[in-house]
C-alpha cells in the first residue's frame, strides 16, 4: 500500500441498504489513470448500486468517494459528470430522430443567437469521432445506425466531456465479438490518453483481454479488491463470483431423431430480407444459427413465426408443406413458438404476473364458452411449467418486473412450453444474464433438447453456441454461407466459424 | 420509517387511499350540509353516478389497450338521437330501438378501431376526427332540435325513484360487473390488457392485435350508447347535446381510480370510487350554493392531485 498515490477515483467502505436488502456493504473500489480495472459479480452482487452512486444516482448511506484524492459528494447524476465522471449505461440514452453529431453535444449545443449553430455541432462531434477513429458522419441520423454504432457514439458522447473517468456497464452485451474487438481497440487508446476506466461485464474472456486489474462484488461485498489479472487464474475468478468453484461440464451427448425433419426450410425468402436459405432440423437437436449483428438470424426468425412476409421458397413441417401467414397460425396451426431476444420489449408483459406472461399463449385452448378462463385450470397448467423450469418466484401472481433477468428468461421460455411449441426458437437466451443462471439456462434448453424439442438456437456469444448446438449454421447477409458439424471443442469450432464468416 | 410503510401499504391497495377520500368527503359533508344525507340527495348522488360511471367505463375499455376515446361524447349524442326518432318518429317499441342504439354505438366504436388498425394512425386523431363525423350525422339529422314525445313507458323508467335508489343505476351496476368479469375472467378482456401491456410481445405470443383493438373501442362504443339512452331516459327527452360534456369525467374517473393511461391495467374499483367522488363533489358544490362552474376547476385540481399522488407513490416504490 502506498499511501502517497493518488487515485483517479476511490469509494471506500461503502455502505447502501434498501428496504430488505443490504446492497453495499463495505464495498471498496480503486480506479487509476491509464488502466482499466474490470467490475465483476453476478447479478444482484450490487454492481449496479456502486455505480449509481458513483454517478450521483444513489446517495450512500455510509462511505467516502474520492476523485482525484479529493473527496466529493454528488446529489445527481448532472454533478457527476461535471466533476468529471462519464458513464455509458447498458441501455441506449441516444435520441434516435437526432443526428450523431447532436447526440454527442446533447446538454452542451452551440449556438449563435438564439439558434442552433450546427456547423459548430458537426466540428465538435467529429473530433471526438476522429479521437475514437470512427467512420461515421456527425450528420447521421441515429437511428439508422447498428446497435454496436449506436454503442460507440455512447462513448464518443461519453469522452467528449473530456471527463478523466469512464464507467462502461456491460458494453459489450449487445455487440458482436468483432465489433467488441474494434471497441477494445478505442478502449486501449483511451487507456493511453491517461483515461480511467471502468469495464463492467460478465463476459470473463474480455475481461482477460482488455482489463489490467479487477475487482469482484459478490452478495453486496467485495471478493477481491483490485487485484492484478496477470495472476488470477479464470477458475478462481469465478470461484469468487460465485463463491464456490464452479466446473464447467461438458454437456453429454444427446440422441437425434434423425430419421425425419421437423422443420425443413428450402429456399425460404422473406420481406424482412431472408434471401434463400436452407436448412433442416431434427426432434432433439439444437441447431445453433451464428453470425454478426446484420446477418439477417432474427429476420429469418422472423419469417419463420409469422411476423415477416414470406415471398418465396417453402417451409415443410413434419413432412407437410406449411403456409405460415401470421403469428397466431405459426403457433396454433404449426406450433413454432419464439423466444425473442428482448425479452422485455417483446418476450414479456412486465407489468403483468407470472401467471398471466405464461398462460397468455394457452388462452384459447383453455378458454371455456365465451372466452371463459377457468382460473384453477389456468394456474394449474402454469404452475407445472414454473415448477418444470424452476422459476423462482414468491407466488404465481408475482409481477414478472420484480423477477430477476434470469427467472424472467424463464418465464418466457415456460410461454412457449406451455403452448407445446413442436419447434421453439431461442433468440439470445442468455443476454444479461449472470454466469450462474446463464449455466442453468444451457442445461435447461439442453435437457428440453434431450426429451425431443427441436430447438432453433441464435446467439452471439461464441462459447454458448459451441457448448449447446449440435450442429451451427454461420450466416451472413441474410444467406446461410457454412455448416459445422459441432464437436464441442472451443479452437476448433471458433476458428471454423470465423473463417467462415471472412 | 414508520411513515414510508404506511404510505406503502395504502399505496399497495390501489384504491384504499381513494376509499379513504370519499368517506372523509362524505363525513365533511355530512357535517357541512344536512341536506347531504336525506333520502332526496342520495337519489340525486346515485342518478349522477349512473351516467358518470359508464363514461369512465367507456374509457378505461380503450385506456386498457393504451389508446384513448375522444368521441364516446359524440357517440352517446347520435345514438340519443337515433334511438329518440325511432321511439317519437316510427313508434318503434322501446326494447328495439335501445337494441338498435346500442348497435349503432358499437358501430361507431367498431368504426374508431377499424380505422386506427388499417391506417395505423393514432388513436388521438382519428376519435377526434369520428367525433365531429358523428356530430355532424346528429345535428344533420336533428338540426339540433330534441325529441320530446319519448314511450312514457321509457321516460317513467329513468325517471322512478324507489326510496334513495334510481332504478336506472341498475343497468350502470350489470354493466359495471360484466366489465369487471370480462377483464378477470374472459380471454379477449386478457387480450385486451395484454395488448395494452406490451403490445409486441402480445403479437408474437399469438394475440390477434388488431383484432383486440377493434373489439375494445366497439365496446367503447356500446357503453357510450347505454349512457345516452340511460341519461336520456332520465332527462324525457332526446337531447343532441347529450355527451358534449363527457370528455372530462371520462378521463378524470379513471385516472383519478388509478389506470394507467399508457394501458395494461384497469382498477375498476378505483374507477366506481372515483366516479362517486366526482359525484359527491358536483353535488357538494349545489348543495352549499357554489357556483357550479367550479365543478370544472375542481375535476381539474382533482386529476392534477391524482396524478402527482400517482408519481409519489412510484418514487417511494423505487427509492
Amino acid at each position: 500500500m502506498e499511501n502517497s498515490e493518488v487515485l483517479a477515483l476511490e469509494a471506500v467502505g461503502m455502505y447502501k441498504a434498501f428496504p430488505g436488502v443490504q446492497a453495499l456493504d463495505n464495498v471498496d473500489l480503486r480506479l487509476r489513470h491509464g488502466e482499466i480495472q474490470a467490475l465483476i459479480g453476478e447479478n444482484g452482487a450490487g454492481k449496479s448500486t456502486l455505480i449509481k452512486i458513483i454517478t450521483g444516482l444513489y446517495k450512500q448511506d455510509q462511505g467516502i468517494l474520492r476523485l482525484d484524492g479529493r473527496e466529493v459528494e454528488f446529489s445527481n447524476t448532472h454533478e457527476a459528470m461535471k466533476a468529471g465522471i462519464s458513464f455509458v449505461p447498458q441501455e441506449r440514452n441516444l435520441i434516435p430522430a437526432f443526428t450523431v453529431g447532436e447526440n454527442i453535444v446533447m446538454g452542451r449545443t452551440p449556438t449563435k443567437g438564439v439558434f442552433v449553430d450546427y456547423a459548430a455541432v458537426n466540428r465538435e462531434a467529429q473530433r471526438w469521432l476522429d479521437v475514437m477513429g470512427l467512420d461515421i458522419a456527425p450528420t447521421t441520423v441515429v437511428k439508422n445506425l447498428s446497435a454496436a454504432q449506436m454503442q460507440l457514439v455512447e462513448i464518443a458522447k461519453a469522452l467528449s466531456m473530456e471527463n478523466k473517468v469512464l464507467l462502461l456497464d456491460e458494453p459489450t452485451a449487445s455487440i458482436t465479438p468483432h465489433e467488441a474487438e474494434f471497441l477494445f481497440e478505442v478502449l486501449r487508446g483511451l487507456k493511453k490518453r491517461g483515461v480511467a476506466i471502468l469495464f463492467v461485464s460478465h463476459k470473463l474472456e474480455e475481461v482477460y483481454e482488455l482489463c489490467d486489474r479487477v475487482t469482484v462484488l459478490r452478495d453486496g461485498r467485495n471478493a477481491c479488491t483490485d487485484e492484478p489479472l496477470a495472476t488470477m487464474d479464470r477458475d478462481r475468478l469465478v470461484s469468487l463470483m460465485i463463491g464456490r468453484t464452479q466446473k464447467v461440464t461438458e454437456l453429454p451427448a444427446k440422441p437425434i431423431e434423425r430419421d425425419e425433419p421437423i422443420l425443413e426450410v428450402r429456399g425460404l425468402r422473406a420481406k424482412s430480407g431472408t434471401n434463400g436459405v436452407d436448412f433442416k432440423l431434427y426432434r432433439g437437436e439444437i441447431l445453433g444459427l451464428y453470425g454478426l449483428v446484420g446477418a439477417g438470424r432474427s429476420e429469418l426468425a422472423r419469417a419463420l413465426v409469422g411476423a415477416s412476409k414470406i415471398i418465396g421458397g417453402e417451409v415443410i413441417i413434419q413432412g407437410k408443406p406449411a403456409k405460415i401467414h401470421s403469428v397466431s397460425d405459426a403457433l396454433n396451426r404449426h406450433g413454432i413458438g419464439y423466444v425473442s431476444e428482448d425479452r422485455k420489449v417483446e418476450g414479456l408483459i412486465l407489468p403483468h404476473s407470472v401467471a398471466a406472461n405464461i398462460s397468455i399463449t394457452i388462452w384459447r385452448r383453455i378458454g371455456g364458452p365465451f372466452g371463459w378462463i377457468w382460473s384453477r385450470k389456468e394456474k394449474g397448467l402454469v404452475k407445472e411449467y414454473v415448477d418444470k423450469l424452476d422459476i423462482k418466484t414468491p407466488s404465481l401472481m408475482q409481477l414478472v418486473k420484480n423477477l430477476s433477468g434470469g427467472n424472467q428468461q424463464k418465464v418466457s421460455l415456460a410461454k412457449w412450453l406451455a403452448a407445446q411449441a413442436r419447434i421453439l426458437i431461442i433468440d439470445e437466451p442468455t443476454v444479461g444474464i449472470d454466469i450462474k443462471t446463464k449455466y442453468a439456462l444451457h442445461d435447461l434448453i439442453w435437457n428440453l433438447a434431450k426429451q425431443g424439442q427441436a430447438i432453433l438456437l441464435i446467439s452471439s456469444d461464441m462459447p454458448e453456441m459451441i457448448r449447446l448446438a449440435d450442429r451451427i449454421l454461420v450466416m451472413k447477409n441474410h444467406q446461410i454461407v457454412g455448416e459445422i458439424q459441432n464437436n464441442h471443442n472451443y479452437e476448433q469450432i471458433s476458428a471454423a466459424i470465423m473463417q467462415k464468416l471472412m | 420509517m414508520t411513515k414510508t410503510s404506511l404510505l406503502r401499504t395504502l399505496v399497495n391497495i390501489e384504491w384504499a387511499g381513494l376509499l379513504g377520500v370519499v368517506i372523509l368527503a362524505v363525513v365533511i359533508m355530512a357535517f357541512a350540509s344536512p341536506a347531504f344525507l336525506s333520502t332526496y340527495n342520495q337519489y340525486v348522488l346515485m342518478r349522477d353516478v349512473a351516467i358518470t360511471l359508464l363514461v369512465a367505463l367507456s374509457q378505461l375499455v380503450v385506456l386498457a389497450i393504451g389508446q384513448m376515446n375522444l368521441s364516446l361524447g359524440m357517440i352517446g349524442g347520435l345514438v340519443v338521437v337515433i334511438t329518440g326518432g325511432l321511439m317519437e318518429v316510427w313508434h318503434v317499441p322501446v326494447p328495439l330501438s335501445v337494441l338498435i342504439g346500442v348497435i349503432v354505438g358499437t358501430a361507431c366504436g367498431l368504426l374508431n378501431g377499424f380505422i386506427i388498425v388499417r391506417s395505423g394512425i393514432n388513436s388521438f386523431i382519428v376519435t377526434i376526427a369520428t367525433s365531429s363525423v358523428f356530430l355532424g350525422i346528429n345535428y344533420g339529422m336533428t338540426e339540433a332540435v330534441p325529441f320530446y314525445n319519448l314511450t312514457p313507458e321509457f321516460k317513467a323508467f329513468g325517471q322512478a325513484r324507489w326510496g334513495s335508489f334510481p332504478p336506472i343505476l341498475i343497468v350502470t351496476i350489470i354493466v359495471t360487473i360484466l366489465i369487471a368479469i370480462f377483464f378477470a375472467r374472459t380471454i379477449p378482456g386478457r387480450q385486451i390488457l395484454a395488448v395494452g401491456g406490451n403490445l409486441l410481445a402480445s403479437q408474437t405470443s399469438g394475440v390477434p392485435v388488431g383484432r383486440t383493438v377493434m373489439m375494445a373501442h366497439a365496446i367503447s362504443g356500446a357503453i357510450a350508447a347505454v349512457a345516452g339512452i340511460l341519461l336520456m331516459a332520465r332527462l324525457g327527452q332526446a337531447q343532441p347535446t347529450i355527451g358534449q360534456n363527457w370528455l372530462l369525467p371520462s378521463f378524470a374517473a379513471p385516472i383519478i381510480g388509478g389506470v394507467a393511461l399508457s394501458g395494461g391495467s384497469v382498477t375498476i374499483m378505483g374507477t366506481v370510487l372515483a366516479a362517486l367522488l366526482i359525484a359527491i363533489i358536483q353535488d357538494a358544490l349545489v348543495l352549499l350554493n357554489a357556483d357550479p362552474y367550479y365543478v370544472q376547476f375542481l375535476l381539474g385540481v382533482l386529476i392534477l392531485a391524482a396524478v402527482g399522488f400517482d408519481r409519489l407513490a412510484k418514487r417511494q416504490r423505487e427509492a
